[in-house]
């Protein structure tokens, strides 16, 4: 094949299926702290769709749509926002979980959406990080210049 | 447009995946995060899922897929896979690989043919080719090695892959 894409089924379908592998690897990562998963298997799941727009539709393609610098950027994103949401309580320890015993918010009924305290938000945080570490790997590992020098 | 079938798209899995969090429906905090979460998703994603996958919004589309699939589609992979089961008892195939000249326009077209084709047992897609506008179909017992139309093979379905798919 002249072209280092995959045919043009396999292109459809990851069309129809990248947004859907990103939307359950958000609920996977949000709702971390209800149900098995979190931030690194969310964020594993959601670098899986970076992975299959790479295998189908080759890496001309990807080169186009994949930024290096805002996925560094957006993986330390993700590593700070952890370390802001353990320095929340810090008048009382590291890592205390002020939003959950006197927050403003996140402090619901356990068992839903917006409680947990600072959990969502790590979640959150370390799901990002792991997208986009995943990805701009996998990226550098596919773009590498050739098989032999 | 391309975003709000994305949007839609996304929407419609967050919906099926978070069912059950007020009793048997949405609280308001589940739907409030995923219209977050699916516009984050269908903004990243709406330059890959198509210019023109908004056409699957119409709802008309959907009655149809849904006849077609529980139709046309589950009645053909019923047979299909009783006459696969006559070929794996008594062994009588004639495996070969078929060009089947198809009508077909677009990529959404020759995808649902395509995989219409590999889930009925016995047959299966191995390339598309639009640019011949001829579908590679590895077919258990070769009946006719050169098909006029995508009918000993594959039934209805051209048919019915032409209307979902326009």
């Amino acid at each position: 094949m002249k072209s280092n894409d995959m045919g043009l089924i396999v292109k459809t379908m990851a069309r129809t299926t990248i947004p859907l592998i990103g939307i359950f690897g958000v609920y996977i990562v949000s709702h971390g702290h209800l149900t098995p998963g979190g931030g690194f298997q969310g964020g594993a799941t959601i670098a899986g769709a970076g992975v299959l727009l790479l295998l189908a539709f080759g890496l001309s393609e990807m080169r186009k749509r994949y930024n290096h610098k805002v996925y560094s950027v957006l993986e330390s994103i993700g590593g700070l926002t952890f370390l802001g949401a353990a320095m929340l309580g810090f008048s009382v320890a590291f890592f205390y979980n002020t939003l959950w015993h006197n927050g403003p918010v996140l402090n619901g009924q356990p068992g839903t959406l917006l409680s947990a305290g600072y959990l969502p938000i790590m979640n959150l945080a370390v799901g990002l990080k792991v997208f986009a570490g995943l990805v701009s790997a996998l990226a550098a590992i596919a773009a590498y210049r050739r098989w032999k020098e | 447009m391309a975003f709000i079938a994305a949007f839609v798209w996304c929407y419609i899995l967050w919906l099926v995946l978070t069912a059950g969090s007020n009793g048997m429906l949405w609280s308001a905090e589940e739907l409030i995060a995923g219209v977050i979460f699916s516009a984050i998703v269908a903004y990243a994603t709406r330059n890959i899922i198509g210019e023109k996958a908004g056409r699957f919004l119409n709802p008309v589309k959907w009655i149809e897929f849904t006849i077609y699939s529980i139709g046309p589609l589950f009645w053909g992979m019923v047979k299909a896979n009783f006459d696969v089961a006559y070929r794996v008892i008594t062994g009588k195939i004639k495996p070969g690989i078929v060009r089947i000249p198809v009508d077909l326009e677009n990529d959404a077209q020759y995808t649902i043919m395509s995989n219409s084709i590999t889930l009925t047992p016995g047959t299966l897609t191995i390339d598309a080719c639009p640019e011949e506008k001829a579908l590679y179909v590895h077919w258990i017992n070769v009946t006719d090695p050169h098909p006029e139309s995508s009918e000993p093979v594959a039934g209805p379905f051209e048919k019915w892959a032409r209307r979902l798919g326009r």
